[in-house]
């Protein structure tokens, strides 16, 4: 509740801020003509969705791409339709040319297994300037430099980002306050931004609940080249007696670093993050695609490793312990406006004492240290 | 035999004519205000300004980039010599940047007609258009 009142009065203190012209031209005419260039709808409504289909060769347990599906590929079905199908809705209201706000809800397969809408965005924006501004309310945690977007398919080439790394941080977003700074570096234009909130967040695990979250990231972009760097911190408990830590605080910090070499026909990507909690966790991807008119083949290596040291127990070390190591090969097809098409192919060897983020585990030792098949196709479309 | 020769040739010519008339079409220029103080741009600023990653010109003037529709082929041909991307990239670029509410795409006017006029009457605007639609009331800063 109280942060409701937050956000009202935050609109009604910067709604009547008088924005400075743009420009100082005398004539009505001119006016005119500067604001026809200016001027944006008050509200802009669009949106994003994928549909999609997964296969996974183990039948004892079910491959899942987010932390909160409860089934996936697998043991649950041959074919999945949960994996990837979402679809979102996005409002985007202009204020003032320097207050805006975003609303967007979503709808895919969630933790209570069904695809009730939840709301993935919904903040207000007070632009100090264009390059410096606010934001108040629910917004991305930009560990990654596809961690905004994770869920936009048409934003990117593969058919998910890869869940190795991409899993290994289950919070995506924050409930809080988000400051971002952008300035020219030479040639170079280099963005900051800092965060505060908290985060709840409901995953096939439990509820975890995180306080005192407050982390810097730095994006540069050079040319075609991108580096992303980030650092975290954050108190994290679970409702999960898995981890033999329920209940606790756990001070819990993040290192992320990526970089992003586009120059058009085609790509590398490659990202790394450490995790320190109860115990030590890092994983990474290599990622590479050329194009071809409207294909795009890429191939990604990934992989987690194991939880460091030794947890205490074994069910505190199976929860901790997600290593496991993909190859993937894949293709995005733009085969119209603003639709694409995707088949991915996944060769998933698990590490030795764990099952990876698998989850509707048969017989929990059963798999360890096995390799497995996925194959997924989708259809992602921006509206 | 020779005025089937000179059928050929007149054929031939016809057909050069065409083609420079085609090459002419698909020749794309940015372009300012006349009244702007910005006298030219390289690939690289201009495409800056085009993706939202910057809004001021290099001289610190504010820049209000003018886009075409998509699916229009001065904008397809100022994309990919401009940015290196095709319309789909420049898409999907887009859908990452609104879908975050991290930025929004340029204004969309249709035509180089109205572009030019726009452009004409905006010292802070920016936009592009074929090389067959200036007039003395806009500035080429850019022959990417």
């Amino acid at each position: 509740m109280p942060k409701k009142y937050c956000l009202a009065l935050f609109f009604s203190v910067t709604a009547g801020i008088p924005v400075a012209e743009a420009d100082q031209n005398d004539s009505l005419a001119a006016n005119n003509a500067v604001s026809v260039v200016t001027d944006q709808k008050m509200f802009e409504f669009g949106g994003y969705g994928t549909l999609g289909a997964t296969h996974s060769s183990v039948s004892s347990a079910d491959y899942v791409l987010d932390a909160p599906m409860p089934s996936g590929a697998g043991r649950s079905g041959y074919w999945s339709p949960s994996d990837n199908s979402k679809i979102a809705a996005h409002l985007n209201a202009t204020f003032t040319p320097s207050v805006t706000a975003i609303f967007q809800v979503i709808s895919e397969y969630n933790s209570n297994g069904n695809y009730r809408p939840e709301i993935e965005w919904f903040n207000v924006k007070y632009a100090v300037s264009p390059d410096f501004f606010v934001r108040v309310g629910r917004f991305a945690l930009p560990t990654f430099l596809d961690s905004d977007n994770h869920d936009v398919g048409y934003s990117y080439t593969w058919t998910h980002p890869p869940i190795d790394l991409y899993q290994q941080m289950p919070i995506t977003s924050v409930d809080g306050v988000n400051l971002s700074y952008r300035f020219a570096l030479g040639e170079a234009v280099n963005s900051i931004k800092a965060i505060f909130g908290q985060n709840t967040s409901e995953t096939a695990m439990g509820v975890i609940t995180s306080k005192n979250m407050r982390g810097i990231f730095d994006n540069i972009e050079y040319g075609q080249t991108t580096v992303h760097i980030g650092y975290q911190q954050r108190s994290s408990s679970t409702r999960s007696d898995l981890a033999g830590i329920a209940g606790e605080w756990i001070p819990t910090s993040d290192i992320s670093a990526g970089v992003n070499y586009d120059p058009g026909n085609w790509f590398f990507k490659s990202e790394w993050l450490q995790d320190r909690s109860a115990y030590k966790t890092g994983a990474m991807y290599v990622s590479a695609g050329y194009r071809v008119k409207k294909f795009t083949p890429y191939l990604t290596h990934s992989q987690s490793s194991a939880a460091s040291p030794y947890l205490s127990t074994a069910s505190a070390q199976e929860f901790a312990n997600r290593s496991q190591r993909t190859n993937s090969a894949g293709v995005r097809w733009d085969f119209m406006k603003n639709f694409d098409f995707k088949m991915q192919y996944d060769r998933i060897t698990l590490g030795d004492n764990s099952n990876g983020y698998l989850v509707n585990v048969q017989n929990s030792a059963a798999l360890f240290g096995t390799t497995f098949h996925v194959i997924s196709a989708v259809v992602d479309f921006v509206f | 035999m020779r005025s089937l020769f000179r059928k050929g040739f007149k054929f031939a010519l016809l057909l050069a004519m065409l083609t420079a008339v085609q090459v002419a079409h698909a020749e794309v220029v940015v372009i300012v205000s006349a009244r702007s103080s910005v006298a030219s741009l390289t690939d690289e600023q201009t495409a800056k300004i085009f993706l939202g990653k910057v809004t001021t010109f290099p001289n610190g003037q504010p820049a209000y980039p003018i886009d075409q529709p998509q699916g229009n082929a001065i904008r397809d041909e100022f994309y990919s010599k401009v940015t290196h991307k095709d319309s789909s990239q420049v898409a999907a670029y887009w859908a990452k940047i609104i879908f975050t509410g991290e930025g929004r795409p340029p204004k969309l006017i249709i035509g180089d007609k109205a572009v030019v006029k726009i452009i004409a009457d905006n010292p802070s605007a920016i936009g592009y258009v074929d090389r067959s639609a200036l007039n003395r009331t806009v500035r080429v800063v850019l022959e990417p």
